[in-house]
């Protein structure tokens, strides 16, 4: 008796091994295909999820377009608008540390860049560190750079410009670069025309 | 078929990123260092959009792009602005304007390389988005074969959309091409494996996968593909009655490795179907000491006392199922709990809650799990594309709802601006309207034009005198008397040294203002000249004074009109944001929940298994007593 008790309960458990065996083999990769239904209907439902939000980043991208424009034009006309750009070719033989400009005389911009920010205007980038307003007429910017110069020394240039502030607005930039003949670093300031 | 998994794709990040400024910058223009003046910004604004872009600002850098393009201030670089401005978008996830953007200068005949990458990089994020059949058209749009690793990865993911499609001949065809070494190639090798088997051929494909499974893995990724191909194998020989087979092939996957468990459980299954039942137990066992939620552990619940049984153990299997019926019935509990605690909707807000929200974009990756009882419930679901990409999307409104605050301050702070100048023209206005009624400057043409007419009668006429200073023409005027007096006493007293004295100092004074005539007429036309220009600058400012009048009320009416019309977009967009929002919360918790009632469900149907066994055990065992009896 007891092996016939045996027998059955061995044949109800070969089921269950085969029930098992096949509960398992859904999950790879050559019976994928039930669990691909729910996702192609899930997909379904996110592709139109996902063009409502691109569409509503684009709208928003715009709308930031905007007023952007609009907080330019109410806070700095172009008419007295005045920008100071900082930028650095190559920049092996200096390492930046911060920028300061003068407008007449009055520090208009203390800038202290990340190294995150740095490569960033190694690789091209231009940082727009000032946007102000000025009178039409003459003025003086003075711009001083400190940071670490060859074989790391301490370093701190100043620059100098005079320049007459039209009607359009003006765009002024600093640049740092490289000197190779004398293995200095530069420090120019150039007027946009 | 096998997708690369979340711990590459996070140091993927940074290298697609890259790649994917170099596709739209086109190759090294921005390198470390520009090298010549052509590759020189000669925009100021298209260098501040790239001060953004390579800090990947790529929201800040997006909208600083648009700007100055609304304003023309980065002509210079427009193709390339346009094409960067793809770039950024698909960085974003903004994959459908990307497509368009690159699409019309593909039109416009950009650089087959440029083509070519923005092509493959569009049906990347199509792909991983759920477009299928738009990353297929993307794909198909590729001419040329991509640099380096770039080209495997084209491979594998024009693969992985036929075997989508169900077409694993062509899927095989297209893998078998792939001939590098590197781990995309690897993952080929795999693909390929699956594929010939799914399209037929087992024999090859079995082959190739041995070849995956066999071969020495350097490093973390190889090694997890090394696995999986084995436990592919090992399910496969077990499926075609070939345990030793499988045994062999499952007995090479690490013991640590995320497929272990899947692993053991076939070692059992393997060891059983070769009648050695007394072996099946020890993988069991172990299994049984692992984490409960993988599906091998609970399916090892069960195989232990299956295992049990066949040894004639019956106690002890009464027992195991037992234990595996409290087991499941707790985890079936707790997969309650969870389904509760997501549908309170805090699951999401848990995820981000340690991630910043300055910006936004495609390249984010989700770096941990949330410290939640359901997040181990989860792992597997967070790691897919579904979720992750859902899940971008609602990190972005997130930022979105951020950005869009901002401005609601701002466009306030704007309007109260706008006010104050607004109060402080109409209290100015009238001031300078009575300051310049005051000074009469209507009246100053006609002064400036007596002046002319004066300076040019003496011109005319050589009047010397009429240029005389004033101290020269009290002189003349002391003169003048003197020789009044001089005719009244002409005939009553000798006045002829007086006479002499007076013809003398008057002829001195005649010659101190003739010898200084010329100079002086020069001056006085300098004069005229200055006064002539400050009358056109004094006129200039009048009609700027009258123009602004009508202009300045103008320019604050168009700035409010302006202000009210952008904080309306602002409001009808946060309410979309947060409606959009809402919309993915759900869908993530969506996705979360049926991927619970999954697991409930296959633990409901263990439980149902276990429970029918010890009901057939006793059945057998009352059966058997009667029979005794």
């Amino acid at each position: 008796m007891k092996d016939r008790i045996t027998l059955r309960a061995l044949k109800w458990l070969q089921r269950a091994f085969v029930l098992l065996s096949l509960g398992l083999l859904v999950s790879l990769p050559p019976v994928a295909h039930a669990a691909e239904t729910t996702g192609t209907a899930k997909t379904t439902q996110y592709k139109g999820l996902d063009q409502q939000a691109q569409s509503l980043k684009k709208e928003v991208m715009e709308l930031n377009r905007d007023l952007l424009a609009l907080e330019e034009e109410l806070l700095f006309p172009a008419s007295t608008q005045v920008a100071v750009f900082v930028s650095m070719d190559i920049g092996s033989l200096f390492e930046l540390d911060a920028v300061e400009v003068k407008l007449d005389d009055k520090v208009v911009a203390h800038y202290l860049y990340t190294q995150r920010e740095i490569e960033a205007l190694r690789r091209g980038g231009v940082h727009r560190l000032y946007l102000g307003n000025l009178r039409v007429g003459k003025h003086e910017l003075v711009a001083f750079f400190t940071g670490k110069g060859p074989h790391g020394r301490d370093y701190r240039r100043g620059a100098t410009l005079e320049f007459e502030k039209q009607t359009e607005p003006r765009y002024i930039e600093l640049q740092i670069r490289d000197v190779t003949r004398n293995l200095q670093p530069e420090f120019r300031v150039k007027e946009w025309q | 078929m096998h997708r690369r998994p979340l711990t590459h794709k996070t140091r993927l990040t940074a290298l697609v990123a890259v790649l994917c400024a170099c596709a739209v910058l086109g190759a090294g223009a921005y390198g470390s260092a520009r090298r010549n003046e052509s590759q020189q910004v000669k925009d100021p604004h298209y260098g501040e959009v790239l001060f953004n872009f390579y800090q990947q600002q790529y929201f800040s850098a997006i909208t600083n792009l648009l700007t100055a393009q609304q304003f023309q201030r980065i002509n210079h670089h427009r193709d390339e602005a346009e094409l960067l401005l793809g770039g950024m978008y698909l960085s974003y996830g903004q994959h459908i304007q990307a497509g368009e953007i690159f699409q019309r200068l593909i039109d416009a005949g950009a650089a087959p390389e440029i083509r070519d990458r923005a092509w493959f990089y569009l049906a990347k994020i199509r792909y991983q988005r759920g477009y299928l059949a738009e990353a297929g058209d993307a794909i198909s749009r590729i001419h040329d074969a991509l640099p380096g690793e770039l080209e495997e990865e084209r491979q594998l993911l024009q693969a992985q959309l036929l075997m989508d499609r169900q077409d694993y001949r062509q899927a095989a065809q297209v893998l078998a091409r792939m001939r590098g070494q590197s781990v995309w190639a690897q993952y080929g090798h795999y693909n390929l494996g699956v594929a010939l088997i799914k399209a037929g051929d087992s024999v090859a494909g079995t082959a190739l996968l041995e070849e995956v499974g066999g071969q020495p893995a350097a490093d973390e990724e190889l090694k997890s593909l090394k696995d999986k191909a084995n436990v592919a194998l090992g399910y496969a020989f077990l499926r075609d009655a070939a345990p030793a087979r499988a045994q062999a092939r499952l007995e090479q996957v690490r013991l640590d490795g995320l497929l272990s468990n899947k692993a053991l459980l076939g070692i059992g299954w393997a060891h059983s179907a070769q009648n050695q039942n007394e072996q099946s137990l020890i993988p069991w066992t172990e299994l049984q000491k692992r984490n409960v939620i993988d599906s091998a552990v609970q399916e090892a619940l069960l195989a232990l006392p299956y295992a049990l049984g066949r040894l004639g153990a019956y106690q002890q299997s009464l027992q195991q199922y037992e234990t595996a019926i409290t087991v499941y019935t707790n985890e079936m509990a707790r997969i309650d709990s969870s389904m509760t605690a997501i549908r309170s909707g805090k699951m999401v807000d848990a995820i981000l809650q340690h991630d910043s929200t300055n910006e936004m974009g495609w390249f984010w990756r989700m770096r941990a799990v949330p410290d939640a009882p359901e997040s181990r419930y989860l792992i597997h679901l967070m790691a897919g594309h579904d979720f992750q990409e859902a899940l971008k999307n609602y990190r972005d409104l997130r930022f979105l709802t951020h950005n869009l605050d901002y401005w609601t301050n701002n466009i306030g702070i704007y309007g109260d601006m706008l006010a104050t100048r607004r109060l402080a023209y109409a209290q100015r206005l009238p001031r300078v309207l009575q300051d310049e009624r005051s000074r009469n400057f209507a009246e100053l043409p006609a002064q400036r034009d007596r002046y002319a007419a004066e300076l040019a009668r003496i011109e005319n006429t050589d009047d010397v005198m009429g240029l005389a200073n004033d101290k020269e023409q009290q002189l003349l005027a002391r003169l003048s008397k003197a020789e009044s007096a001089l005719k009244r006493l002409s005939g009553h007293a000798d006045i002829s040294a007086s006479q002499d004295k007076h013809r003398l100092l008057h002829g001195l004074l005649f010659w101190d203002v003739s010898s200084e005539y010329r100079p002086r007429l020069w001056q006085a036309r300098k004069d005229l000249k200055t006064l002539d220009r400050n009358l056109a600058e004094t006129q200039s400012r009048r009609e700027a004074l009258m123009r602004a009048q009508v202009d300045v009320p103008k320019t604050f009416e168009n700035f409010a009109a302006r202000i009210v019309q952008l904080r309306g977009r602002i409001s009808q967009l946060q309410s979309r944001v947060q409606a959009m929002s809402s919309a993915h919360g759900h869908y993530l918790e969506e996705l979360a929940i049926t991927e619970l009632a999954t697991q409930k469900e296959r633990l409901a149907a263990y439980l149902t298994q276990a429970r029918f066994a010890i009901a057939q055990m006793y059945d057998e065992a009352s059966n058997a007593g009667r029979g005794a009896k």
